[in-house]
Order: C-alpha cells, then sequence, then structure tokens
C-alpha cells in the first residue's frame, strides 16, 4: 500500500517541479505601457495697478510693463519625452478703463524666442471689472518649439495711460500638461 | 531559451509572499527544522549541513496580483489591465519577497542531552505596500482627482540583506516535553524602511482667490531610513562594492541581536502541540546611516509677478526659484544621520498534531522509561498557524497538513493554506535520508506550477544536510 502511493507522488512531484513554467502570457507587451496622467498646475498670477502703468517721477505715462520668471521645468528632457499636450488658460479680470494687449514670449538659455503667444483683454472700470479668458493648446511642432523655453517673458501694454487713471489688472493662470511616459 | 529564463527569474525574484515555510515546519527529518521551531524534538545526533547547500529557501508573493493578471494574453489593452487592477488593489495589499541561503549549519547531541546546534545564513527580505492612492496619481494625475486628498501615508516599504549567525540549545526535558533557545546576531548589510508616514496632497479651486487652483500639502510626515546605502552610493567601483559588502558580512555591518524560542509537547500518546517564536530582536542602525524627512504643511499657488521697475539688463526676481526654496523649506527633504533600531519582523508558529496509524519500530510506546510521551506513527494530520508581523499589522496563515513516512527513508508531507494571497494553496514536501545523507525539496502553491505566472505566491526550499543517527 505504501509502495502503491508513494511511487506516483514521487513521479507527480517531480513532474510539476520539472514542468513548472510560466505559460500563455506576453512579456513583450511591456513595451506598450504607457502612463497617461493629466496634470493640472497653477502657473503665474499678478495684480497690476493703474499707477503701475504711470511714471510720476517723470509724469510719463508707462505703456508696456514686463516682467519674467524662469520655468526651468520645461526644457527639462522628462518633458520633453513626456509631454504631448499643454493646454494654458489665463483668467484676465479688468478693472482699468484701458484694453491691454498682453504677450508671451518663451525664450531658451541664449534668451531666443523658442514660443510665442499674445491676447488682448476688454477694457473694465473699478465698479464693473471685465473677464477675458485666453486659451491656448500647444501641441505638435509648436509643442516642441515650446519645450526648448526655460523662461517666459510677459508684456503688459496699455492703450494709453494717465495720472488719473484707476483699477487693477489681475491674472491667475494655469496648465493642463498631458503627459505620455 | 526565453521561457525557461523567464520560468527562473519569476520563480527567483517575481513571486513574492510571507516568509511562510509551512511544508517545513514540524519536519523533524530536516535539521533546518530547528530554525523554524528551536523546541522541535531532534532525532539526529549530528547533523552538518552542506555548506551553501543546506536550505536555499524563497518565498515570494503578491496579494492583489499575479504576474498573469498583467501580462496573460487578452484581449483587453495592458493599459486597461493595469488601471483596472490599480483600482481594485488597495493600499493593504503588499508585494513581499523572502530569501535565504545556509552558509554553514551544524548540530551535535552533547553529553548532557543537549542538542546544540548553530551556523550562518544570509537573508534578505523585502515588503512594500501598495501606494494604491500615488499609483492613481502616477497613472492618471490630478485632472479628475480636484479635491481628493491623495494619500501620502500609504506608501510603506522595508528592505534588507543581513548575514545571521546563530547559535541554539535544544533539550528534551521530559517525556513531553522538549524545549530550545537561539540566539541570534545578525550583521546588517543594507537596509531602508520607510514606514509610519502620513499626509495628503490635494489639488482644488482656489479658496483664496490668489490663483485658479491651490495644491495643499497638509500634515506631510514622510521618513525613509537607510543604512548601509550611502557608502555604497559612494564606493568606487565595483570591487570596492563587493570587498565593502564581503566585510558587512561578517560582523562589519549595524549589528544587532534576536533570540528564537519554541517548544513542543506531547499531550499523551498522539497528540502534540509546539510553537515557536522567531526573530525577537532588533539591529541598531549607527553606521553608514542616511535618513531622509520631510514633515509640514504648505500650500502651492503658481508663480507671482511683481513687475518691479528695472533698469536695461538689471534682473528681475528668480521668482520660480523662490516658489522652489519656499517648498523646500516648508516641506522640502531634510538629510539626517541620526541612529535608528529597526525591529526585525517577528514570525510565530504554532501547530496541532494528531498521529495515527502504524506505531513504528523506534516508537517509545512498549519504552518503560518513555510511560507518557508521544509515540511515533507513520501517518498524522493537523493544523498550523504562521503570523509575521509587518509595518501595517501581522499576516496572518493557517494551513491543514497530513504527513506520512512513506518508507524508513523517505516522508512526506501535504499542506493546505489559506493566507492573503489566496485560499487554495496546496503545497508538498519530502524528505529523503539516502545513507547519511538527507535531502529535501519543499514548495507551495503546486496546482499553479503548471503556469506560476498565475501565481500570486510561491514558496521553496531545498537543502542537503549530513545526518547522523547513531554515534
Amino acid at each position: 500500500m505504501k509502495t502503491n502511493l508513494s511511487v506516483p507522488i514521487v513521479i507527480v512531484l517531480a513532474f510539476i517541479f520539472l514542468s513548472s513554467c510560466v505559460k500563455d502570457t506576453d512579456f513583450d507587451e511591456a513595451d506598450a505601457i504607457l502612463l497617461t496622467p493629466v496634470v493640472e498646475l497653477d502657473l503665474i498670477y499678478f495684480n497690476l495697478t493703474a499707477s503701475d502703468f504711470f511714471d510720476s517721477s517723470t509724469s510719463n505715462p508707462r505703456l508696456t510693463v514686463r516682467d519674467t520668471t524662469e520655468l526651468p521645468f520645461l526644457d527639462d528632457g522628462f518633458v520633453q519625452d513626456g509631454l504631448k499636450k499643454a493646454d494654458f488658460l489665463f483668467k484676465f479680470t479688468n478693472g482699468i478703463p484701458r484694453r491691454f494687449d498682453v504677450d508671451f514670449q518663451f525664450l531658451d538659455e541664449e534668451n531666443t524666442e523658442t514660443y510665442s503667444t499674445q491676447t488682448n483683454v476688454d477694457q473694465g472700470t473699478p465698479q464693473n471689472p471685465q473677464p477675458t479668458d485666453f486659451t491656448q493648446t500647444v501641441e505638435g511642432d509648436d509643442l516642441i518649439e515650446l519645450t526648448k523655453a526655460s523662461k517666459v517673458v510677459i508684456s503688459v501694454t496699455i492703450a494709453s495711460s494717465d495720472e488719473n487713471l484707476e483699477g487693477e489688472l489681475n491674472l491667475k493662470s494655469k496648465t493642463t500638461y498631458y503627459l505620455e511616459l | 531559451m526565453k521561457n525557461l529564463l523567464i520560468c527562473f527569474v519569476v520563480l527567483w525574484a517575481g513571486e513574492l509572499l510571507s516568509q511562510n515555510k509551512q511544508v517545513l515546519y514540524g519536519l523533524e527529518e530536516v535539521p533546518q527544522n530547528l530554525l523554524l521551531n528551536p523546541g522541535s524534538k531532534v532525532p539526529q545526533k549530528y547533523h552538518i549541513g552542506i555548506p551553501f547547500l543546506s536550505q536555499i529557501h524563497i518565498n515570494g508573493g503578491a496579494s492583489g496580483v499575479s504576474v498573469y493578471d498583467i501580462f496573460g494574453k487578452s484581449n483587453v489593452d495592458i493599459n486597461t489591465r493595469i488601471r483596472n487592477k490599480i483600482f481594485e488593489m488597495d493600499e493593504k495589499d503588499f508585494f513581499t519577497l523572502n530569501q535565504q541561503l545556509d552558509i554553514v549549519n551544524f548540530g551535535w547531541l552533547a553529553k548532557n542531552d543537549i542538542y546544540f546546534s548553530g551556523g550562518m545564513y544570509q537573508e534578505l527580505d523585502f515588503i512594500t505596500y501598495f501606494p494604491r492612492d500615488l499609483a492613481i496619481l502616477a497613472w492618471e494625475g490630478n485632472q479628475n482627482y480636484l479635491d481628493y486628498p491623495f494619500d501620502l501615508g500609504q506608501v510603506s516599504t522595508t528592505g534588507e540583506v543581513l548575514s545571521v549567525f546563530h547559535f541554539g540549545a535544544n533539550k528534551k526535558l521530559n517525556d513531553n516535553l522538549t524545549v530550545g533557545i537561539r540566539a541570534k546576531l545578525y550583521s546588517s548589510l543594507i537596509h531602508f524602511q520607510s514606514i509610519n508616514n502620513s499626509g495628503t496632497f490635494t489639488t482644488r479651486e482656489s479658496t483664496n482667490g490668489i490663483n485658479i487652483y491651490e495644491h495643499e500639502f497638509q500634515n506631510v510626515d514622510v521618513s525613509v531610513q537607510t543604512s548601509g546605502y550611502a557608502s555604497l552610493r559612494d564606493a568606487d567601483g565595483s570591487s570596492e562594492v563587493i570587498s565593502e559588502i564581503l566585510g558587512r558580512t561578517f560582523f562589519g555591518g549595524n549589528l544587532g541581536l534576536g533570540v528564537d524560542l519554541g517548544a513542543t509537547y506531547d499531550i499523551g500518546r498522539y497528540w502534540t502541540v509546539s510553537g515557536s517564536v522567531l526573530d525577537l530582536g532588533a539591529v541598531f542602525h549607527t553606521n553608514g546611516v542616511e535618513n531622509y524627512e520631510s514633515k509640514g504643511d504648505h500650500i502651492v499657488n503658481g508663480i507671482e509677478l511683481i513687475f518691479p521697475p528695472l533698469e536695461d539688463g538689471e534682473p528681475t526676481f528668480p521668482y520660480f526659484s523662490n516658489v522652489v526654496d519656499e517648498f523646500e523649506d516648508k516641506v522640502g527633504v531634510d538629510t539626517l544621520q541620526t541612529s535608528y533600531t529597526q525591529l526585525r519582523p517577528l514570525k510565530v508558529n504554532g501547530a496541532l498534531e494528531y498521529r495515527f496509524g502504524q506505531q513504528l519500530g523506534s516508537g517509545d510506546a512498549c519504552d518503560c522509561y518513555n510511560m507518557g510521551g508521544g509515540i511515533e506513527t507513520g501517518q498524522s494530520v493537523g493544523l498550523q498557524v504562521f503570523s509575521v508581523f509587518r509595518p501595517k499589522g501581522p499576516q496572518l496563515a493557517g494551513t491543514l497538513f497530513y504527513y506520512r513516512r512513506l518508507w524508513n527513508f523517505l516522508s512526506a508531507k501535504a499542506t493546505y493554506t489559506v493566507d492573503p494571497y489566496s485560499n487554495s494553496n496546496i503545497g508538498l514536501g519530502m524528505v529523503a535520508d539516502l545513507g547519511k545523507f538527507n535531502f529535501y525539496l519543499a514548495a507551495d502553491n503546486l496546482l499553479l506550477y503548471g503556469n506560476i505566472a498565475k501565481a500570486k505566491s510561491v514558496s521553496l526550499q531545498l537543502g542537503i544536510n549530513i545526518k547522523i543517527y547513531e554515534q
């Protein structure tokens, strides 16, 4: 009885160990694994007052104000490889009774422009600020140029200005990054 | 050849679960059984393990997913399969790997009837819990999860490689009771842990009107302790790394102390209970320690421009760097060299055995000196429990077993185990004594050996010893 049982057990055990394997799998599919996160991040914001557009020391209008910030992640290899699309949303609220032109100039390390976009902001009043939303989708060749940049210059140009001008121009912005990793 | 390689890799590294050696536990024919219960009965007078071959143990598992779940042939896109798994698993799911290699193992029955045993083995132990929220964040991003607090506390992982020097004593106190104790000296080669973390990351529409969103890091307390890593990172070339690791293997690492305790008690002639507590101890990490810690709260609103009046060529403020600096100041990662103590993963075994069948010749039933002790028979059945204490609590396994002495030289044990991985885990072990040579082989999840990819865990032990029963 013992012998009858044990021989099959030994054979079965040996067979199981020797035949153990990985079947019905396709590890080449690992190449097809693609992470596609969509990331929402704040970008820049500012509050400009009407007085920023008038130089009281010289009593001259200052029609264009300009500022720059680094965006060092833009030309990072990770972003250059993984970013497939970027949606910018700029939300202006204008309480100054003037129209504005706003330019966004993206520059690389050598301060060469790689990408730019611009928009107009409707005029409002201090009592009744006007919202202007500007969206810009960047993909394809434009995106390649955008991700060569590492900083952005924002130029805000007022149509005209004087010392009695009142109100505020406010900007909020965000970017939606569509990644493929 | 490719399939063979995959088989090997999957067996060796891809397969993971607790440190349960349910097939080997209680198999008195295997001297390494003493490493599972230092208070086991010891039938032999001497044993010596064949160096490097006396015990090879691999055990791995993933509680929520198998290789087949992801890479199995299917009409469903692999990314959909992964996404489904991410949402199906929770933060209590885990991946583990435990491997032990006996370098030296020996034992002898001294004149005072104490069976002394000792040796050295190398162990690798790794567990990581599934950080579900971070997986979702990486896989999907935050766009569809506004207002959702991603839990940073789900990060929980430990890993170590160490060598263990051990020496134990085992004595049969009376006809019924055998007890044993084993002292252990740990020499840690490398260790890391990131446990007891907390904190959340939330993106929501701005509540203070500063910008469109606010990205909040709240109650962040995340840390990683490492030892033995910094010096390897700084080592110059592979030869320096190898000599450094060899040095640590032999007492050159961070040292620790531990103890194993165990006992076996015969209740009458046919029933036996046994139990053990293993690795009750700690490693004290004082050398080569590098810890990383992030603590605090912070809200990111983006980059504020203030349009300062500038002369030509005058640079503006480093807005972005300021945002980064503020972030690092509030919730940035500090590097510390604080010593820390690491508890070893405590393991507990327990078993109840009932023996039946033909009484064996060497049994003590007719022995007037053993009126109350158990007798040896050809078969037994029983119940075992196992628990290993992990960062998020104990992991439990229950096992039913059937043992049979097939011939004098060959024994087998079959097990059925229920654990976090599955409730259909069949294991089988065989021990053969051929002359003075003792061979054993034990494995579980045999139902899935036909396709290991479907197994969520695999445990395998094998080894060769020389055993001598008579002086």
